[in-house]
């Protein structure tokens, strides 16, 4: 095998390792590969071995860093998204409390059933906890986390048991009342940390 | 290795994996290219630590990164021919960091000849 076959195979073997990595280092490697082969018998199983052996140890473990990067600063900005939820959140359950005031007060001039006053409370109460949740989203502590977690929970729960007793709330409400809820809780139970260990 | 910020406690980046430890070692004389490293480790480690360039390269990569290591330009070494080099060298915290790393394992091999597990009297 002649020394540029060598260095022709050493190249495709350097697909193992990813894209980033080989633009920045990929010259020198194979610069310090031919160096290997004029000091060694590139027709020996032993030195193919070590190449392989070589490659078989780095490339998975710096697949694995930059797919860990790559996730870490997807977190980042899944971070970034979160707040902006939290803030709309917040503005949601501001809207949901005035909107039940509205409602109270359009009802009060005629007669409000006890059904649709229930109904007109467990809005104004889902409203409060997606203010709440909204709140304790922001200040981003995994205690905060946590109880946030409750009260979109409780909020979904009491939004449909008002949608079931009196039907007082626009579609568009009720979609969004339901809808930022489970949306938010889905994104709050994905994991959210990458390991912060590189390979050794 | 730890993947840490650079400027943080020398002590905050050991144990050091030994592989690492090499290269630092290599460095600690002064500035050299990839494969100037290489053999600098195997001569040292009398040929039973041999890094690969995935090995070497992806180890200098994490040094960079904690900011133990920089490099130091790009220019041929008149030994290997024509090609340019990268060259690499120890920064002041690499350097303190290959200091403690020593220290540490002076402190094992001390502990080990204290339990008569190796001779009493370095060679």
């Amino acid at each position: 095998m002649s020394p540029a076959l060598a260095e022709r195979i050493y190249c495709f073997l350097l697909r193992a390792y990813p894209p980033a990595f080989r633009a920045e280092y990929g010259r020198e490697m194979v610069l310090l590969f031919r160096d290997q082969c004029q000091e060694s018998d590139v027709h020996s199983v032993g030195f193919w071995a070590r190449v392989l052996g070589d490659v078989a140890r780095s490339a998975p473990a710096l697949r694995l860093e930059a797919w860990l990067t790559r996730w870490s600063e997807n977190t980042r900005t899944m971070e970034v998204i979160m707040k902006l939820a939290a803030m709309l959140t917040v503005l949601l359950g501001v809207i949901g409390v005035l909107n039940a005031g509205v409602e109270w007060g359009a009802g009060a001039a005629q007669t409000i059933q006890g059904a649709h006053a229930v109904s007109l409370m467990l809005g104004v109460f889902a409203s409060l906890l997606l203010l709440a949740a909204g709140v304790a989203l922001l200040s981003g502590t995994p205690r905060s986390r946590q109880a946030a977690r409750l009260a979109l929970l409780a909020s979904v729960v009491m939004i449909v048991a008002a949608r079931i007793l009196f039907p007082w709330m626009s579609i568009f409400s009720q979609f969004v009342g339901i809808g930022l809820p489970v949306a938010l809780l889905i994104a709050l139970y994905l994991p959210r940390k990458a390991s912060p260990l590189g390979a050794a | 290795m730890r993947k840490r910020q650079a400027g943080g406690p020398p002590e905050a980046y050991l144990p050091l994996p030994p592989a690492t430890f090499h290269i630092l070692l290599a460095l600690a004389d002064g500035e050299l290219h990839g494969y100037a490293i290489m053999k600098g480790v195997a001569a040292r480690s009398e040929g039973t630590v041999r890094l690969g360039p995935g090995t070497l390269y992806g180890a200098l990569k994490r040094l960079l990164e904690a900011g133990l290591v920089t490099e130091s330009g790009e220019r041929a070494d008149p030994e290997r021919g024509d090609e340019r080099r990268r060259y690499y060298r120890l920064t002041p915290l690499g350097r303190s960091v290959a200091r403690a790393e020593a220290r540490r394992l002076d402190a094992m091999v001390r502990a080990a000849r204290r339990k008569k597990l190796i001779g009493i009297r370095p060679a």
